[in-house]
């Protein structure tokens, strides 16, 4: 690297502030970046309400948890219900933790940000707290006795009855944190810039959609007993589709949500993902390509097109994918349409053709031949012309580039 | 070609397929189709590097420790977006980047340009290419990469650094043949009168105008005219032993450094200045004069690489019959490893020439790289000391060239042998 990467500095010579430059502290406010963030908080957000809504609510949710958790210790937790969201139905128990889980993922990157010694610092008092919180009342009580008392002894039972709340407290907010963690863990990730944040974000969605796949599967399923009547089993059973396009029916609602599941993740990990990736290599330019025009221009470039790709293509992606799931029923349809003999008849009668190996062949039929459409059809020539064509006039041949 | 990710992505989606067929998982075989999808939707735009690269120097000569603008042009010609694009302008090792990134990532539209601008420092003398330049295509997220290069080079020469030189010892005993053309009215030791000017400490006292002193009141001293040009022949020690010590000091680097001082300085007064550098084979540029000459041994010198094994004996013998009569000859050597030193410094010597030795130490060079134990380094210097006073006894100028020593600083040795 140059001998210019040093400290960064986001002031001319003349002490005046530039413009634009590519400098960390001006390019993390640029409205493509901020757009990333929030593309990607949203599609952490709609993914983690999807999954809740599809395989968590009123089966495994945290407010049947701690109902099991108060009738056991024949007791109130003593966090508070209008936080845990007991008491209320469906999806609305999860408004007001997935605020609090935001925010502690807002505060873990807003503390990232933060010198070593201040991080230390709060590190310290959380850890304190905790610890008075913990054990506080009990020493408190438990000393002041012995000293009024003049006897050394060890805590009776109304002593011990004080670390009931805080430990409860404690209990109810680790199961709060491992429900919230996929969101606290995001959170965190995109607005801190960390990588690891991310990967474990999706992994823990991912980890709990195997062991929930593992769990509805019916062999499984079966040997649980009562318990396995309250996982959320999504069968490979299809009913008639109810949501397509132009007209063309070709998903059910669940699969729908599914895809969509599975859209927001890839959402979420490219445009989080995005924001590091080019940060990073802002970060290790020069000093002088900090400031070059150049560079910036083609930083805005770049940016731009992630932007346009990521609603375009992952938008795309959806879409294949419905059309892909609902593509054997469109065969199906058309072959019995079109030909009207016995042999159609028994095809488009056919069970395995119109459960899972026929969803799955049909849909790795229509995935191959729209990958070898790229062969046929040159889009990226096509959007070049049209791009040309609409910008013949603006578009000089060679940019003025302003001199630094 | 798919990227790592792309790779896993597909595996992964097969994997999450098959496993969802075999549990019956809705999930999994949705979410093993998403990811297919995903790269199926991505392989569509891949991204490329048509484009033109224009590369454009500050200077196509340079002198070793300069700086050199580099400023590269690159344009999209196709009517394609290039997507992500990551220039990189290959650069000699030798050269170090100085200002800017020889590097950038772009997305250019159909006609749109971008320029890449870079100063790079220049340390080693050398003929050097800039290029080919390296472009690698990526579409947005990463799927897919393409590699190739714009076989486009821009050839450099860095030419050795030339010194001050602020006093030349060397005069030729017998005045040029041809002096008529070449008739310098340039100050400095000759016999006819050339303009009066003040006394400066250092002036010879026989130099004084007294008449001058006596009207004016001030040591005045006489100038004389140039009254001949010289033939200086420099022969420039390029053997496999001169490499010793590190890559931007040592003997041959230091020569290559003294010699186009030399060759600058006594070009500039318009005499005639010839190069022979002997290695595996002997490089004889013959005596000339002017900027083109200049040109001539700079770029010889440029090229010069340690090799070779020829002594300097044999250099002698071949070119002693094209050397003028009573020429000066430099001898650029670190006289190590070469037994026929003496003998072809006498000869010279015998022949009317007056030679002499700069002599890079370069036992003190090696010490730069190595660790020789004291005992050994005081034996080797004595035995150094022992073969220049031998030259010096042959007749010759000897000069004991220190790594840390300046030229000018080491040619003022010439008086003390």
């Amino acid at each position: 690297m140059a001998d210019d990467v040093g400290l960064q500095r986001d002031v001319t010579v003349t002490g005046e502030m530039s413009p634009r430059t590519l400098h960390l502290k001006l390019l993390r406010k640029q409205w493509q970046i901020i757009s990333l963030q929030v593309i990607a908080t949203m599609a952490l957000i709609g993914m983690y309400l999807e999954v809740v809504s599809n395989y968590v609510v009123d089966s495994i949710d945290h407010t049947m948890l701690f109902d099991t958790i108060e009738i056991l210790i024949g007791d109130q937790l003593p966090i508070g219900d209008w936080l845990t969201g007991e008491g209320r139905s469906g999806l609305a128990r999860f408004f007001v933790p997935l605020v609090l889980g935001m925010a502690v993922g807002g505060g873990m990157a807003l503390l990232a940000f933060q010198t070593p010694k201040v991080q230390q610092r709060v590190k310290l008092g959380f850890i304190v707290t905790l610890i008075v919180v913990l054990v506080g009342q009990l020493l408190l009580s438990w000393l002041t006795g012995m000293l009024f008392s003049f006897d050394l002894r060890l805590p009776n039972s109304n002593e011990l009855s004080t670390l009931e709340w805080p430990l409860l407290m404690i209990l109810s907010l680790m199961i709060l944190f491992l429900y919230l963690l996929p969101v606290i863990m995001g959170v965190r990730g995109i607005w801190g810039l960390s990588r690891r944040s991310i990967a474990w974000a999706i992994g823990f969605t991912l980890l709990f959609l195997g062991i929930h796949a593992i769990l509805a599967f019916p062999l499984i399923n079966g040997q649980l007993g009562s318990y396995g009547d309250s996982v959320n089993v999504i069968g490979a059973q299809f009913s008639d589709p109810t949501i397509g396009i132009f007209g063309v029916m070709l998903v059910t609602k669940q699969q729908f949500a599914l895809i969509m599941i599975a859209v927001l993740i890839m959402v979420f990990q490219e445009s989080s993902y995005a924001v590091i990736r080019y940060l990073e290599y802002a970060y290790r330019l020069p000093e002088s390509c900090k400031r070059d025009p150049e560079y910036v221009r083609q930083m805005d470039n770049v940016l731009n097109t992630h932007l346009k790709h990521t609603f375009g293509f992952l938008g795309l992606t959806g879409v294949a994918t419905m059309v892909a799931l609902g593509f054997h029923s469109v065969l199906l349809g058309f072959v019995e349409d079109s030909t009207g003999s016995q042999w159609a008849g028994q095809i488009s009668e056919s069970i395995e053709l119109s459960l899972t190996y026929g969803l799955v062949i049909s849909a790795a039929m229509f995935l191959s031949i729209m990958a070898l459409l790229r062969f046929f059809v040159p889009w990226e020539r096509i959007w070049g012309l049209i791009y040309a064509r609409k910008n013949a006039d603006a578009l000089p041949t060679e940019k003025q580039v302003v001199e630094i | 070609m798919w990227t790592r990710k792309a790779s896993f992505t597909f595996t992964g989606g097969i994997a999450l397929i098959l496993i969802g067929m075999m549990i019956a998982n809705l999930q999994m075989m949705i979410l093993g189709l998403t990811f297919i999808a995903f790269i199926v939707v991505n392989s569509w735009i891949s991204g490329h590097g048509d484009v033109e690269v224009q590369r454009t120097l500050s200077a196509d000569n340079l002198y070793k420790g300069d700086d050199l603008y580099v400023e590269l042009l690159v344009t999209n010609r196709s009517n394609r977006n290039t997507q992500l694009l990551e220039v990189y302008d290959n650069i000699p090792h030798e050269m170090k980047l100085r200002s800017g990134l020889n590097q950038m990532r772009l997305n250019l539209k159909p006609g749109e340009s971008a320029r890449i601008r870079y100063v790079l420092r220049c340390p080693l003398r050398g003929h050097f290419s800039i290029g080919p330049v390296s472009l690698r295509s990526r579409n947005t997220f990463n799927l897919g990469v393409e590699e190739m290069y714009v076989d486009h080079h821009s050839d450099i020469v860095i030419f050795p650094q030339i010194k001050e030189v602020e006093e030349a010892f060397l005069r030729s005993r017998t005045p040029k043949m041809y002096t008529g053309a070449t008739t310098l009215r340039t100050p400095g030791q000759g016999s006819e009168f050339y303009s009066l000017r003040e006394y400066v400490p250092g002036d010879p006292f026989k130099n004084i105008n007294w008449k001058a002193f006596a009207r004016t009141g001030d040591l005045m001293v006489n100038e004389k005219c140039r009254d001949a040009v010289t033939d200086l022949y420099i022969l420039l020690d390029s053997r496999d032993i001169a490499r010793i010590g590190t890559v931007l000091k040592n003997p041959l680097e230091m020569g290559t450094v003294s010699a186009a001082s030399l060759a600058a300085f006594f070009l500039k007064r318009r005499d005639s200045v010839a190069l022979a550098i002997f290695d595996d084979n002997l490089s004889y540029l013959p005596p000339d004069t002017g900027d083109k000459q200049y040109f001539k041994i700079l770029s010889a010198l440029a090229g010069v690489a340690p090799k070779g094994t020829m002594p300097l004996q044999a250099v002698t013998n071949s070119l002693s019959g094209r050397f003028s009569r009573g020429s000066p000859v430099f001898i650029i050597s670190s006289c190590e490893g070469d037994g026929t030193v003496p003998a072809a410094v006498r000869d010279l010597v015998g022949r009317g020439h007056e030679v002499t030795v700069l002599s890079p130490s370069s036992i003190d060079f090696e010490r730069l790289v190595s660790r020789i134990p004291r005992m050994s380094y005081e034996v080797l210097k004595l035995e150094r000391q022992n073969r220049l006073t031998t030259l010096a006894g042959s007749g010759a100028m000897v000069i004991d060239w220190m790594p840390d020593m300046d030229l000018s600083q080491a040619l003022m040795q010439v008086r003390g042998y």
